[in-house]
């Protein structure tokens, strides 16, 4: 079968795929949840939900806020979302937070 | 009365209301059909059905029903009929322009869950295979997508954990956010027959529903909450067990971990839990809600069913994970009688759950960022997968309004009526450059689609429905589709349209395809499922005839996980512009957006959404009872007829959203759950103003009603 290349990939411009304002109130949704996880885990879970459940592009503006001094996230937030930048934090069947 | 002739065929079939999934015989008279009879060997009802199953069947062949496929280039244009292969073509060719265009991200579907498990499936592998992405989702987003997020997070399967009948032996009834008598008839006749046998009822809703006060179904603690405090309140009930040590040590130690209970326990432990501190927060007496906890964890076996009342919240998925702990605390899991279900509004939500009609995972709940399931799929389907997580259908909607998502193909779904901010989803509508709808009816949506592919009614397919006790059923065509195709035949024709080569001979070789790739339905099959009646997943080589009660001995992670519930009130509040609370919900006789019995006899007995309020609500705002109403909230506003009601606390209205007329859409916001991003239908601040007699309303009217 010849079906193209790499799927999925295809943005065509910078503009944030969703207003950023919402991905704001949304990244800080998920930040209130993992709050009362101890330091570590609770970066992790924030980092661990974004990665499987946000789309790559929500990601990315998510990250390029972060990048420009994140105002208006939590700083747990802002933490967990730079951890998408480190390899070797793979997960394979996430569900939840990370074991307490 | 004559005696009604003598069908001459009899097809049994399952009912595509309720999760209740109820057995009928459908049976015909000249290829029409006349009457619905519940089947005696239904294994969800027993014999039993209600007012909509029963007699809300004739929407089939309502005149309504559009049988041939249209196209137009521009909403504003008359549709224009054409061959089911020019619709296709069109489709495609619209499909590939915009990916060109906007990317491949750019375009998405939805499937429904009035459709068959074959038909979810086969709409996720088209986005998968024909869109090449992932932008894939289905309507329990917008109810009980929590579920599966929380139950999954605490027990580690997201579903009921109970077969329906299980409630039987059950000595305490816990019924969160729901109404099983007037939404879930056939399952509220069983829970009250427990009841008359002596089980105790315990009730959290806003609301003093049929189930929490009528003449055979009477609570014995109603936590009547003020609206957005579940979390609160079930975090207090645990607070009572963990303070009294009514947590059962024995369980917890062999079955979770037990540093994760400690944990827990010192969050619900904190003084903010206390049932003195929630009680007045949440308009409760605290002694309610000691009795109501001491009641759950005495047990013996203790229950829990739950709906929407839960998770339509921006911590849904926060609540339904402290109703895992609460039954992990208590020991109540793994056994008859016990459990923790939530009871699913359309007839194959958990179906749409199960078959991998999501943004992130594959069937079987795994995720598509997993390199092995993918690998899996890949080999099978012979075409490079999206290794990453699309676009969920909120996110899509978000994402047609900042420009970057021009097209949608929808499966049976009405977004414009039944989703939350109804404003902000028609401006989305407008943005999108082709949108193509597959329904029985012009709906509120099809006003703004460019495609129109007429679908089958749940009469007119072969296929299967998974219930809300995780039981597969037959579904089986009494009469011919009425447009030609099956659901699962359209989306068969669309992905080849795509450049997709895919053939299926019968719905059963695409349930091969589904037990070939997920572990929980690796055993079913049309055989099966033919020679049982009926098979609940997991359904494999352990448990070759399917399984009743999950959990029995351990749980799909081992152990199961205490997650810590936080309440974070909502953003949503009241002030002196808005200072009442919405609610939204159903009623007995109606069917969700009312696209199907809106259009039966049953409009007799409900013939339009009205709005209940307390009295010193009406009375301070000059309303009469059965006066018209404006209904204003900072997203928009509706008008209504008012009801003064006995059922509702001061400070708290009510209606239900079954016709689109009363566009009770138009004022829920769009916040939404922080996990799943399901919407928060049942908290919105408004006001309630009487419309002056014989003047038109404030003219304020939305955007789509000019169209």
């Amino acid at each position: 079968m010849s079906h193209g290349a790499a799927p999925g990939s295809g943005a065509q411009s910078n503009r944030p795929v969703i207003e950023l304002a919402r991905l704001i109130e949304m990244a800080n949704q998920i930040g209130d949840f993992f709050a009362p996880y101890p330091a570590g885990p609770r970066e992790e879970g924030v980092r661990n939900h974004l990665r499987n459940y946000w789309d790559p592009r929500m990601r990315a503006a998510l990250l390029a806020h972060v990048h420009a001094g994140g105002a208006g996230l939590h700083p747990h937030v802002r933490a967990g979302a730079l951890l998408l930048l480190e390899s070797g934090r793979e997960r394979t069947a996430y569900a939840g937070p990370p074991k307490a | 009365m004559p005696n009604p002739r003598k069908p001459e065929r009899s097809v049994v079939t399952t009912c595509a209301y309720c999760g209740v999934g109820c057995g009928f015989k459908a049976e015909t008279i000249g290829g029409r059909v006349v009457r619905m009879i519940p089947w005696k060997e239904g294994k969800a009802n027993h014999g039993h059905s209600c007012v909509k199953g029963r007699f809300a069947f004739d929407y089939y062949d309502h005149p309504d029903r559009v049988r041939k496929p249209m196209v137009r280039n521009r909403i504003d244009e008359p549709w224009r009929e054409v061959t089911w292969d020019e619709a296709f073509a069109h489709a495609a060719a619209e499909l590939k322009r915009i990916q060109a265009t906007y990317g491949s991200g750019s375009v998405g579907a939805v499937s429904s869950s009035r459709c068959t498990n074959e038909e979810i499936f086969l709409m996720q592998k088209f986005a998968r295979v024909g869109l090449r992405n992932n932008n894939i989702d289905n309507c329990s987003r917008i109810c009980h997508s929590p579920t599966q997020f929380g139950l999954s997070a605490t027990l580690g399967a997201g579903a009921a954990s109970q077969h329906f009948d299980s409630i039987l032996q059950a000595d305490v009834i816990l019924v969160a956010g729901a109404n099983p008598t007037e939404g879930h008839p056939v399952f509220g006749s069983l829970m009250k027959r427990r009841i008359r046998e002596g089980a105790r009822l315990l009730v959290i809703d806003p609301r003093r529903t049929e189930t929490a006060d009528s003449p055979h179904c009477r609570a014995d603690v109603h936590l009547a909450l003020r609206p957005g405090t579940n979390v609160a309140v079930l975090d207090s009930m645990a607070h009572v067990i963990v303070r009294e040590r009514l947590y059962d040590e024995a369980f917890i130690r062999a079955r979770c971990h037990w540093s994760e209970f400690e944990q827990w326990m010192q969050l619900v432990g904190d003084a903010r839990y206390a049932p003195e501190t929630v009680g007045p927060e949440a308009g409760l007496d605290p002694e309610d809600i000691r009795r109501a906890a001491r009641i759950y964890a005495k047990g013996p076996r203790s229950t829990i069913y739950y709906g929407l009342g839960v998770t339509e919240h921006s911590q849904g998925s926060t609540g339904v994970m402290c109703l895992g702990n609460l039954a992990l605390a208590c020991g109540m899991l793994g056994r008859e009688g016990v459990g923790v279900n939530p009871l699913r509004g359309q007839g194959n939500v958990q179906g749409g759950s199960c078959l991998g009609s999501w943004p992130h995972m594959f069937t079987g709940y795994r995720f598509v960022t997993d390199e092995a399931v993918r690998k899996s799929f890949e080999a099978d389907w012979k075409i490079a997968l999206d290794p990453e997580p699309g676009l969920r259908l909120p996110n899509m909607f978000d994402a047609a309004v900042a420009g970057t998502f021009k097209a949608i193909y929808i499966q049976g779904e009405d977004p414009v009526q039944s989703d939350p901010n109804q404003n902000h989803i028609v401006a989305a509508m407008r943005s999108m450059e082709c949108v193509i709808v597959q329904d029985l009816y012009l709906t509120e949506t099809a006003k703004f689609a460019h495609v129109f592919l007429p679908g089958s009614s749940s009469l007119e397919k072969n296929g299967t429905f998974t219930n809300a006790e995780r039981r597969v059923s037959m579904v089986r065509k009494v009469v011919e589709p009425l447009a030609g195709l099956e659901d699962w035949q359209i989306t068969v024709r669309m992905i080849n349209a795509m450049g997709y080569p895919l053939h299926y001979d019968h719905p059963s070789q695409i349930l091969d395809e589904v037990a070939r790739l997920s572990p929980a339905y690796q055993g079913m099959s049309f055989p099966l499922i033919e020679r049982l009646g009926s098979v609940q997943w997991p359904c494999n080589a352990d448990a070759p005839e399917g399984t009743e009660v999950l959990h029995e001995k351990q749980f799909p992670r081992g152990r199961a996980n205490f997650m810590l519930t936080q309440y974070v009130p909502t953003t949503e509040r009241t002030d002196d512009r808005f200072p009442l609370l919405l609610t939204t919900g159903r009623i007995l006789s109606q069917y969700n957006v009312g696209t199907q019995t809106r259009r039966t006899g049953n409009v007799a007995w409900y013939a339009e959404d009205v709005l209940d309020l307390h009295r010193s609500d009406a009375e301070a705002r000059g309303i009469q009872d059965g006066d018209q109403v404006t209904v204003t909230s900072r997203y928009g506003e509706t008008k209504l007829r008012a009801r003064i009601s006995e059922k509702m606390n001061p400070g708290v209205v009510y209606t239900t959203f079954h016709f689109a007329q009363s566009k009770a859409n138009a004022v829920t916001s769009d916040l939404s759950d922080w996990a799943t991003n399901c919407p928060e239908y049942k908290v919105t601040a408004v006001e309630v103003a009487k419309v002056p007699a014989r003047t038109e309303a404030p003219q304020r009217v939305p955007a789509e009603a000019k169209s």
